[in-house]
């Protein structure tokens, strides 16, 4: 008699847009169906919002949301607790204490929720390695199974990494949908990857900008190393490893001149925490160093409208056009011999 | 050098007078108002923690009066507070003010610029002996201005006169900032025992609610921000004791100083919130279930509106609240909180509370006739 397959859930939601494939992997070397949440829809945001805890961040709410939508499909739930997943720094603490929020708000029990700690911050790999092996115990006994997975699973998660640096957007090539041609003129468009890449909630920002002319540049299409080198230009970097690469990529344009960038779009969350510091930063830093670069933040969370959101795109394209025409252009004159 | 450093309740009595015995001249910051307050809401970023904006207002008020110098903390994360410093120093820097920010961070982020940050602080060329007898003392007065206020809000719905109670904590607030020497300040312990203990009562500790503070550790002390709440819950004729403190707060950065308490609080929250989220997040919830088990009537959860680690928090007391039948009441501070609408929401909370309290009681005399 064949044995039913463990069929395992992972929310579509947060860190989701980062680690899929290394997850997807890595459960399915252990021999675990694994099934992910739908895309982002209506009815989703409405059970996070009716059912998550008022004040915390929009992402937040839809990821509780998708954990409504999957809990009674699935044998188990798969929440990794990513503490962290760079050296000496942290993922947020809503992330931190995630597994604890959903078991708590939803009284899911324990054992259907399958975590484990994965904090590189002190232990770096080892830390890393510690909590995969946690989680793939809840499967196996064999360690040995459980690394191969995890090597199996890394790889995976690096070809993933490399195919984002070629200018593709995480969920073109999760949900396999159609890319968006390039353009010649673009804009860096900074944000969480978990904004950036559901365009249900993010209104559709990528074709917006799209529409209006310009591609995007987001800093998971950038070199990590040349992001962290960049970074160390600060006196002091954040804490946070996505933040952090949000100021590094910043950063690095505003160094690294690209006569094809013309301006900075943050997406934040209203009530994201990290984003709010480092959002100063990064602007303080662009006002300094640049009279040219313009920079918008646009905060998203459930009441946002599209069309208060089409507004000021627009509005924002003609300020990029304005100032490439008349500030570039008498730069150049003037400096012309 | 014209030192200054940021208020969090009571802590510029203690730093007042270490600095001084340090060879430091400092420019205490002036008074916590509306006025630091509109102005480090006006500076700040719009979405940073409410800590932020007013600890900037206190800066900006205190280079105003002549400080040319900042101290700070810093942190390792994950909660804002780690990188408040850097961010108010961008601020004070485009600001134009010709200040020298000095952040204590953690050792971890540059051992020199740590060390060079101690050395300012403490006052370079002064022996150890004397920095070591100078912090002690200032310690023995934070300590001793938290044991005071605990009195204060134990005490205030017990007493007849409110105001006697309040002239006495504050006419020793007040002899605590002159306190030069150990057996002055044990003095001074000795006579406000004294007074408080003279101070007729009119009701019994057993008669009256009781309310545990729990939240983060500005918000949930410092009463110039949350609008007092616990004097509040006093004139309502509530026990208080606030969890939150900030003696705690500094003895747990180090692992071999923490308290046993704070360890228990800590396994106390497990069952719940399984690891440190960052600020006091797991302290909190910790601490409910204490109060819980002390036989509380209520919890008010004090945090800054946004504020990542009380947010998870929450979340998880809402199951606490129900597994320990514990009404807990949520508010959230920041510029925009009224003072109307939080009064009458503490009001509501406590008249919850009585009615609850009168129905047990009604019950279990009931319990008890048919029973006998």
């Amino acid at each position: 008699m064949k044995v039913l397959a463990v069929m395992v859930g992972i929310p579509r939601g947060l860190l989701f847009y980062r680690f899929y494939w290394l997850w997807k992997t890595f459960l399915e070397e252990l021999g675990v169906e694994v099934r992910v949440s739908p895309p982002t829809n209506k009815a989703i945001i409405r059970r996070g919002l009716t059912y998550g805890v008022e004040e915390i961040c929009f992402p937040v709410k839809v990821f509780l949301g998708h954990v409504m939508a999957i809990q009674d499909e699935v044998d188990f739930l798969f929440l990794p607790r990513m503490v962290s997943f760079h050296r000496r720094e942290y993922t947020c603490p809503k992330i931190l204490g995630l597994p604890d929020l959903v078991r708590n708000l939803f009284g899911i029990s324990s054992e259907r929720i399958i975590t484990g700690e994965v904090n590189m911050r002190d232990t770096g790999i080892w830390g890393w390695r510690q909590g995969f092996l946690e989680m793939g115990r809840r499967f196996t006994r064999q360690e040995g199974k459980i690394m191969r997975a995890l090597k199996r699973a890394e790889e995976a998660h690096k070809r993933y990494r490399e195919k984002l640096k070629t200018g593709i957007l995480p969920e073109h090539l999760i949900d396999r949908r159609e890319e968006v041609v390039p353009k010649e003129k673009k804009v860096l468009l900074l944000g969480h990857t978990y904004l950036i890449s559901d365009s249900y909630i993010n209104m559709n920002i990528v074709q917006k900008i799209h529409t209006l002319g310009y591609g995007v540049v987001t800093q998971d299409m950038v070199d990590e190393q040349r992001v962290r080198k960049y970074l160390s230009l600060l006196q002091k970097p954040s804490f946070w490893t996505i933040s952090n690469e949000i100021m590094g990529t910043a950063l690095l344009y505003l160094k690294e001149r690209d006569p094809r960038l013309k301006g900075y779009i943050h997406l934040v969350s209203f009530e994201c925490g990290p984003d709010s510091l480092v959002g100063e930063v990064i602007e303080r830093w662009i006002k300094r160093e640049s009279e040219t670069l313009p920079y918008l933040r646009l905060e998203i969370d459930e009441h946002t409208g599209e069309a208060g959101l089409l507004t000021r795109l627009e509005a924002f394209v003609d300020m990029m056009e304005w100032r490439d025409a008349h500030l570039e252009s008498n730069l150049s004159s003037s400096l012309a011999p | 050098m014209r030192a200054t450093f940021p208020h969090l309740l009571h802590l510029d009595v203690a730093l007042g007078i270490l600095y001084p015995t340090l060879g430091i001249e400092i420019v205490p910051p002036p008074p916590l108002t509306r006025k630091t307050i509109e102005i480090g809401v006006k500076l700040a970023p719009q979405n940073a923690c409410f800590p932020l904006k007013v600890t900037l207002g206190n800066f900006v008020e205190s280079i105003e009066k002549g400080a040319d110098t900042l101290f700070m903390a810093g942190g390792v994360g994950p909660c804002r507070f780690g990188y408040y410093g850097q961010i108010q120093r961008l601020i004070l820097e485009d600001l134009g003010y010709k200040v020298q920010f000095i952040l204590l961070d953690h050792p971890r982020y540059g051992i020199r610029s740590f060390v060079q940050a101690l050395r300012t602080m403490t006052g370079g060329k002064i022996s150890p002996a004397r920095i070591v007898r100078a912090t002690a003392l200032a310690w023995k007065v934070l300590r001793f201005t938290e044991t005071i206020e605990a009195k204060r809000r134990a005490l205030r719905c017990l007493v007849e006169r409110k105001d006697a109670l309040d002239r006495v904590v504050e006419g020793t607030l007040t002899r605590l900032r002159w306190v030069e020497s150990v057996t002055a300040l044990e003095e001074i312990i000795r006579s406000t025992e004294e007074a408080l203990r003279a101070l007729p009562l009119v009701r019994e500790e057993g008669e009256v609610l009781k309310v545990g503070i729990v939240g983060e550790v500005y918000v949930a002390q410092e009463k110039r921000i949350n609008f007092d709440v616990e004097r509040l819950l006093g004139d309502l004729g509530v026990y208080v004791h606030n969890s939150v403190s900030t003696v705690e707060y500094i003895l747990h950065t180090l692992p071999f100083t923490r308290s046993r308490e704070k360890e228990e609080t800590w396994r106390l929250a497990r069952p719940y919130l399984q690891r440190f989220v960052g600020g006091e997040g797991i302290d909190s919830v910790g601490s409910a279930i204490r109060y819980a088990q002390w036989g509380f009537d209520g919890v008010v959860h004090l945090y800054p509106f946004t504020c990542m680690p009380e947010i998870v928090a929450k979340g998880i007391l809402t199951q606490v609240s129900k597994d320990y039948d514990l009404p807990i009441l949520h508010l959230a501070i920041d510029e925009h909180a009224g003072e109307a609408g939080l009064i009458t929401r503490v009001e509501a909370f406590v008249d919850v509370l009585e009615r609850r309290k009168k129905t047990r009681r009604k019950s279990e005399v009931g319990r008890a006739w048919t029973y006998s």
